[in-house]
């Protein structure tokens, strides 16, 4: 019993953390204040869309309607098969399902918020981001710092209180995690050095969630050594998604990778652009990922934490650049969290990204700011005045929230000249382990 | 060093409970933002009775009919346009329109109503009664149940007698937690464990009798979660 203990320990917390008492109690100790935090924002707030989500599983699961999600087909599978064991488990669930079948969106929403037992469901919605994030806390701490138990636990604490990581799945309720879980799981098969396993999860990670096809560029230039492995790697990378075009075109009739492509949100990457003359114009963000893209290429020593650094850069540059939502700069974060432990400076600059961001959210209207704690009282916080009424009366308030913006951006901007700086103390004479201060 | 910030953190913590508290209790008394907040907001000071109203800077019409069984002794006008706005007041009633619009954050009135014991209130929205709750009659989201409603004598005493708990969101937070006490109390317990666990490892680790202060807590705990229970019965009345 004790053996399978120690080897439950160590596989959570890794051995060289289980091993030494003072780190592991630290580990613990971090690990219930975490939970604590999380738990106590679970119940009492969501944004809309974990409910729409919900809404389109609900139609899976009580309706038996298996085309409701066709954008995000994995996404939504994993949602009806975790409702359909909510409903197994706990059948009062039953209850909630006019409400979740209920069309009209602005009548589910009042009608989900008004129900006695809405922080049970919330909380029982919510648990699945839950588990993909303590899943993702042990991942993360394997990432880097081998032989370095102090740094594998800062890295481990930087991700439990990251106030993004708590904002956009606890209170914004968003699912990114899930696509974050995969992206990680790929991260530690790359630096195990399991190029193949390592390349199936990220085009697993792709087909969840779109955002880590922007990183699998530098997943191939990392893992391929022959010719022959940038061919197979690139055609296993876009695998998920050819396999998911396939089955959408078969069984929808109908093209996903052209619907991505049409959709809104792909529009978010060509957001900024400098408009040349008649129909030229260059879109900002695709031109700095290919410079990004290149100098990770033309970098002589690719090692692995480089390769977390160009993460961050990748995404760091995307939210910098690009029209986003909030829960985007949640995928920055994995790869942050490890540099933090490196420089200090780009956590504190981290902090001010989601200070910012705080002020940003406004300009998504009352849907993301005072809707969010409709649960507590829906009538309250609607009839509530809006933070930007209430900014209008002073000043123009898409100037006042882009100049933030703008501030974001330079932040953003910032981090990646320090990231930057730090690609060349790894790259040069090895890891560094001085902490900048 | 260390004490002074964790000083520091106390009374940053503490300012922004207060802040936050303050801010969901902007329903004391009754307030609104000109130019940001929508809706008729009516309350009373000393026996004067207070109708205005706003709108977030977009041309509204606000109009409606004022009833007493008793006599409008006299009235005061609130930013009122002469060349856009119309009142015409009679000994018991007084009949308004009023138009707000960008640069018009808001507009109003106040009588003195004397013997009466009750007062109607026929109030519009660009010329229709208002579906959505946005009459405030007395306090935030105290609104008449009827397009046409009537106010007795003592109803504002009554909402301003109100205790906070009764009041929203607080209100609706206290009955949706009471209402589903086996989730509250479950939620509360499983908090309460982690808490005493990261007291286990960090206070009581270097404390002797360790299972005594363990056992102590978790009965500290059951007693909480009883107490609870009671003061959320009396908060939900």
């Amino acid at each position: 019993m004790k053996h399978f203990f120690n080897n439950l320990g160590s596989a959570i917390a890794s051995r060289d953390i289980f091993d030494n008492k003072a780190y592991f109690r630290r580990f613990y100790k971090y690990f219930l204040a975490g939970l604590l935090v999380r738990l106590i924002f679970i119940p009492f707030f969501f944004q809309r869309d974990l409910l729409s989500i919900y809404q389109r599983a609900a139609e899976t699961v009580f309706a038996g309607d298996f085309s409701s999600s066709f954008e995000q087909m994995l996404m939504h599978i994993i949602h009806s098969a975790y409702l359909m064991f909510l409903k197994f488990v706990f059948p009062a669930i039953n209850e909630i399902s006019s409400i979740l079948l209920e069309e009209d969106t602005w009548v589910s929403w009042i009608g989900f918020n008004s129900i006695y037992n809405v922080f049970t469901v919330i909380t029982l919605f919510k648990i699945i981001y839950l588990i993909f994030d303590i899943a993702c806390m042990f991942i993360i701490l394997r990432l880097s710092f081998d032989g370095e138990p102090e740094k594998r636990l800062q890295v481990f604490k930087f991700w439990i209180f990251n106030p993004v990581v708590i904002f956009v799945l606890y209170i914004f309720a968003r699912h990114d995690i899930i696509g974050v879980f995969a992206t990680l799981a790929a991260l530690l098969l790359a630096k195990k050095q399991k190029k193949y396993w390592a390349i199936v999860v990220l085009a697993l990670a792709i087909a969840l969630r779109f955002f880590p096809v922007m990183i699998l560029p530098l997943f191939i230039f990392y893992l391929a050594r022959t010719k022959k492995d940038y061919i197979i790697l690139s055609v296993i990378g876009v695998s998920g998604l050819i396999a998911l075009e396939i089955f959408s075109y078969f069984y929808y009739g109908r093209s996903l990778i052209f619907t991505l492509l049409n959709a809104q949100h792909f529009s978010y990457i060509l957001s900024s652009k400098l408009e040349l003359i008649i129909h030229d114009r260059i879109f900002i963000f695709v031109a700095a990922y290919i410079f990004i893209i290149l100098s990770y290429f033309h970098t002589g020593n690719k090692n692995f934490d480089l390769l977390l650094n160009y993460g961050a850069i990748v995404y760091l540059a995307y939210i910098g650049l690009c029209y986003f939502h909030p829960q985007y700069v949640l995928w920055a974060v994995p790869f942050l969290v490890i540099i933090f432990v490196r420089n200090r400076q780009v956590m504190y600059y981290h902090w001010i990204q989601f200070a910012l961001l705080m002020i940003i959210l406004i300009y998504w209207g009352p849907l993301v700011t005072q809707f969010v704690l409709a649960p507590i009282d829906h009538r309250y916080f609607v009839y509530i005045t809006g933070i930007i009424p209430i900014i209008e009366r002073f000043y123009d308030s898409a100037a006042f929230v882009n100049i933030f913006r703008s501030i974001f951006t330079g932040v953003s901007l910032w981090m990646i000249y320090l990231i930057y700086k730090d690609n060349k103390r790894i790259t040069g004479s090895g890891l560094d382990n001085k902490e900048v201060l | 060093m260390a004490n002074r910030n964790l000083k520091i953190k106390i009374v940053v913590s503490l300012a922004l409970l207060v802040l936050t508290v303050s801010l969901l209790a902007g329903c004391q008394g009754i307030f609104y933002i000109p130019g940001a907040s929508y809706g008729y907001y009516i309350w009373e000071e000393d026996g004067t009775i207070f109708v205005e109203w706003s709108v977030d800077r977009k041309d509204t019409k606000f109009s409606g009919k004022i009833t007493t069984d008793g006599e409008i002794s006299s009235y005061n006008l609130k930013e009122w346009e002469e060349d856009s706005d119309i009142i015409r007041t009679g000994e018991k009633e007084i009949i308004f329109s009023s138009t707000l619009d960008g640069e018009d954050y808001s507009d109003g009135f106040n009588f003195i109503p004397e013997d009466y014991t009750y007062l109607e209130f026929d109030l519009k929205i660009n010329n229709n009664y208002d579906e959505l709750s946005r009459i405030n009659v007395g306090g935030f989201l105290e609104n008449p149940g009827d397009c046409v409603f009537r106010v007795e004598k003592g109803y504002f005493d009554s909402v301003r007698m109100k205790p906070w708990y009764q009041k929203r969101p607080f209100s609706e937070f206290f009955y949706k937690l009471f209402a589903n006490k086996y989730f509250t109390f479950l939620y509360l317990f499983i908090l309460g464990i982690i808490i005493i666990e990261i007291l286990r490892i960090t206070v009581i680790a270097g404390k002797d009798k360790k299972v005594l202060w363990i056992a102590s807590l978790y009965i500290i705990l059951a007693m909480a979660e009883v107490c609870i229970y009671f003061v959320l019965k009396f908060l939900t009345g």
